[in-house]
């Protein structure tokens, strides 16, 4: 059965510790800042925004919303616009993965992309003296001069095909979690098919109080976010949670 | 026909803009992305057999239990351990990252132990009658303190000071048992006691925050209730009024800045809908006697059984709270700063020592806490190096014992703080661990928790050798539960804040400063915690600051603009954010090298252009 992974991700349970953020790091081989990083020209696969509801102390009341990615469906805009084609949306999964050696860095996804989740490498990958001894063996670091973005932990998915493979069988829901869900302490981001009705963002989906950022646009994404709160509702149709325009990055 | 010399150019010419409009330099430029990838400046993971440990993290309290995926024998990531009983599984960023801390740029690897132990013994022997050797724990409560309270048994006008704690000692916050919870600046869900234990009760009880500053706690709470800084304890005793009297008295009310009817309302709720909890982030002692009023104590606040210990450790020096210690009557201080639960600010520690050529020592792995004050830093390992035990956190009932079993080996050079001190007084602390895991394999009380099968089987049926072999493959002893605690008296905290009290006058400094972030305080967090520090907004980076855009122009500073922070214990140069969810009259700092000096938990404070 031909897979479509989604994502649901709980806003009311988010305590937006950053356990997601440094967990994607770890297991994807992004380096630590560069020294003239900041939020513009960092690398964060997942990143949690602290959103308000636009008022003033004492009435200001916040939440934080993880965004990654969005897994956009077959009319994905950074894909269609790779001259490289370094932008492939996978059939059997429908992850949209990048190829950092197919890219050129000419940033056109990154244009693209109304989520602004993509990331591109300013500098060479660089770690403390002795550090990249703690680098994970399944994923190569990326060279400066291209595109990254979160690709579901496809290392993870790999290793999961394999195992499966040795046991003689299809790969099963438990056996593939992206490090961002595994790493989530209040089980706010959980993971699964999407055309498994059973699964939880299968279920996320038909929720009454699920939403998915800038529905409108048609991009079909495969993340569904969940609040009880009105106002955490409307961000979805802002550009990037809690940035205006000129502060997006590129 | 005759080729001429232009036929030539032209076909030259010709092919070059063909080869163009071909596949072939697109090929080139992937080709040499291809390349590039693999050039030396990009560094190339290494490959080995992977292997999975087990451990308990060691950098705060909670201890909560890591499992480890090795390469060799290299961790390259850690995660909870799902199924634990005490952790649940979580794990915070902190301890995700902790994997890196060998590594960091500013790692301590030498210092000069010996020259260090001489001074010490020299500086023992000029000790008058009226002063002290002291050790500071702070982390109170694990094997390696022990040590120390044994050591200081013996050694001349010996001190053992440890952080006050609340209720004086074995008291545990049992939140699975309460209905609803009110916190005063208790960061519950952000750090507090075991976070995977919090979550885990989160569901069965009603949270009400009460703070100046909307927190994660508060933002996340069922209720907050954003109350004027320093007002905490007047809110007590107004809801204490309520409990007694039915309604707040006004002067306690005003102060709060919330109505009468709030108020009420939160008294009646703790009332009606018990068992009640009430938390504070220090010590007010009216949110002890609230606790008392509301019956909580026993039922939500209750006692905790020791771990056990050999019986010829019992002749220690006692746990002295620091305050209780005269001023400038400390000669020797040895700081164990290697674990830290809480930094105490430095002010506080400073008037404790002699005016005249205090010795001060400290064990750290890097010059971020007390190190910047000490004479002597000896370097000490670090978690995942660490070979040490963690004592039970706030918020679990049952007594524990787990261990920091060390994931890669610490580099020469480096000191054992226990060694070192038990050292001073001739007691061999090498085996201190197996003697107390022994004590406990002996006590035969409890159950032994292991992580590879996720099973939990009584002690009484574990060999003790195999015991202490699981204990160090990150197994976890938990104690059986005491029904003995209930005639168990809960010590009152003795004093309010005295940095506060010993404020200067709020003409001179009119804000008040609040410090957030606090975890990053006292050592270095993994260089890739710029995640969330540098390369997003999620954290407030260390050293900077948010105000009210009404409280910035009152000050004279914008955004982003350096500025001074001035308290009565001095002064730190901050950059300034403006955020409108922050009070007027608030200065809502990140903690970072000198700022807890400066600010501690609250101070008053002044911000000036730089």
């Amino acid at each position: 059965m031909i897979a479509r992974y989604g994502m649901t991700i709980d806003v009311d349970r988010c305590t937006g510790c950053g356990a997601c953020m440094v967990a994607c790091a770890v297991e994807n081989n992004v380096p630590p800042a560069h020294q003239g990083a900041n939020d513009r020209k960092g690398i964060t696969w997942i990143r949690v925004f602290q959103v308000n509801n636009g008022q003033d102390y004492p009435n200001r009341r916040s939440a934080f919303v993880p965004v990654l990615c969005q897994q956009c469906g077959k009319d994905a805009p950074c894909a269609s616009v790779c001259p490289q084609q370094a932008v492939e949306i996978d059939p059997a999964t429908g992850i949209v993965g990048q190829m950092p050696e197919r890219c050129l860095g000419c940033r056109y996804c990154m244009a693209a992309c109304p989520y602004h989740a993509r990331y591109f490498n300013w500098w060479d990958p660089a770690w403390p003296a002795g550090m990249e001894k703690t680098l994970n063996p399944d994923v190569a670091p990326r060279m400066r001069g291209v595109v990254e973005k979160c690709n579901f932990c496809h290392g993870r998915w790999h290793a999961a095909i394999e195992r499966a493979a040795a046991n003689g069988r299809s790969i099963q829901a438990v056996d593939y979690v992206p490090a961002c869900v595994e790493a989530c302490p209040t089980g706010a981001i959980q993971f699964g098919d999407l055309n498994r009705p059973e699964s939880a963002p299968a279920r996320a989906a038909r929720n009454g109080n699920s939403f998915r950022l800038l529905e409108k646009i048609g991009t079909d994404p495969k993340i569904y976010y969940r609040s009880t709160k009105d106002w955490v509702h409307r961000i979805s149709s802002a550009p990037a949670p809690g940035l205006g325009k000129e502060r997006s990055r590129g | 026909m005759n080729t001429t010399r232009r036929d030539l150019f032209k076909f030259v010419g010709g092919s070059v803009v063909g080869a163009l409009f071909t596949p072939a330099p697109w090929r080139l430029v992937t080709d040499t992305a291809l390349w590039s990838e693999n050039w030396p400046g990009i560094p190339r993971p290494a490959r080995g057999e992977i292997r999975t440990k087990f451990t308990h993290c060691a950098l705060c309290p909670a201890g909560c239990a890591v499992r480890a995926r090795c390469v060799g024998d290299q961790p390259v990531a850690l995660a909870g351990v799902p199924g634990h009983p005490l952790s649940h599984g979580a794990l915070c960023a902190i301890g995700l990252t902790a994997h890196h801390l060998p590594y960091h740029p500013s790692r301590l690897k030498q210092g000069p132990a010996g020259e260090a132990a001489q001074a010490v013994s020299a500086a023992i022997s000029k000790c008058g009658p009226a002063q002290h050797a002291a050790v500071l724990d702070l982390r109170p409560g694990r094997t390696a303190s022990w040590t120390y309270r044994r050591a200081m048994a013996s050694v001349k006008h010996g001190l053992y000071l440890a952080p006050p704690s609340p209720f004086g000692g074995s008291v545990a916050f049992d939140l699975h048992q309460a209905k609803t919870v009110l916190s005063f600046g208790a960061p519950l869900l952000d750090g507090w006691g075991t976070p995977g234990n919090v979550i885990a009760a989160r569901e069965n009880f009603r949270l009400i925050q009460a703070e100046p500053l909307e927190s994660r706690t508060a933002s996340l709470a069922d209720l907050w209730l954003p109350i004027r800084p320093g007002a905490e304890e007047a809110l007590a005793q107004a809801i204490a009024n309520v409990l007694a009297d039915g309604k707040p008295r006004s002067p306690f009310a005003a102060q709060t800045g919330l109505t009468e009817q709030q108020i009420t309302s939160v008294a009646e709720e703790l009332a009606h809908n018990g068992p009640a909890l009430v938390l504070d982030g220090g010590q007010i002692p009216a949110v002890m006697e609230l606790n008392r009023r509301l019956g909580s104590l026993g039922r939500t606040i209750v006692a905790r059984r020791e771990t056990p210990v050999p019986e010829s450790w019992k002749k220690a020096a006692p746990v002295t709270n620091l305050a209780s210690v005269p001023d400038g009557s400390i000669r020797v201080l040895l700081i164990d700063e290697s674990v830290m639960d809480a930094y105490l600010p430095w002010s506080m520690i400073e008037r404790k020592l002699v005016p005249d050529d205090p010795l001060v020592v400290t064990f750290a792995w890097s010059r971020q806490g007390y190190a910047r004050h000490a004479q002597y830093v000896l370097p000490a390992a670090v978690y995942p190096e660490i070979f040490d035990d963690i004592p039970p956190a706030i918020d679990s009932v049952a007594a524990v014992f787990r261990i920091a079993a060390p994931l890669v080996e610490p580099p020469a050079g480096m000191v054992n703080p226990s060694e070192f001190i038990g050292g001073l007084a001739g007691l061999p602390a090498a085996d201190a661990l197996r003697q107390r895991a022994d004590a406990i394999h002996q006590a035969g009380r409890g159950t032994l928790f292991t992580c590879a099968g996720a099973k939990s089987v009584p002690v009484k049926e574990v060999k003790p050798d195999d015991f202490w072999k699981a204990l160090n493959e990150g197994g976890c002893w938990l104690d059986a539960v005491d029904e003995s605690g209930a005639g168990h008296r809960f010590l009152w905290p003795a004093n309010a804040d005295d940095e506060k009290r010993s404020s200067a006058p709020p003409e001179d400094l009119p804000l008040v400063a609040i410090t957030c972030e606090t975890r990053a305080a006292a050592a270095p967090l993994s260089p890739l915690m710029s995640k969330l520090y540098q390369e997003s907004n999620l954290r407030l980076a260390a050293n900077h600051a948010a105000l009210n855009p009404a409280t910035a122009r009152a000050c004279g500073v914008g955004e982003g603009a350096r500025a001074i922070l001035r308290t009565h214990c001095g002064s730190a140069q901050i950059e300034v954010s403006l955020d409108s969810g922050v009070p007027p009259g608030v200065v809502k700092v990140a903690a970072g090298p000198g700022i807890m000096d400066l600010c501690g938990a609250s101070a008053r404070a002044q911000v000036v252009p730089a």
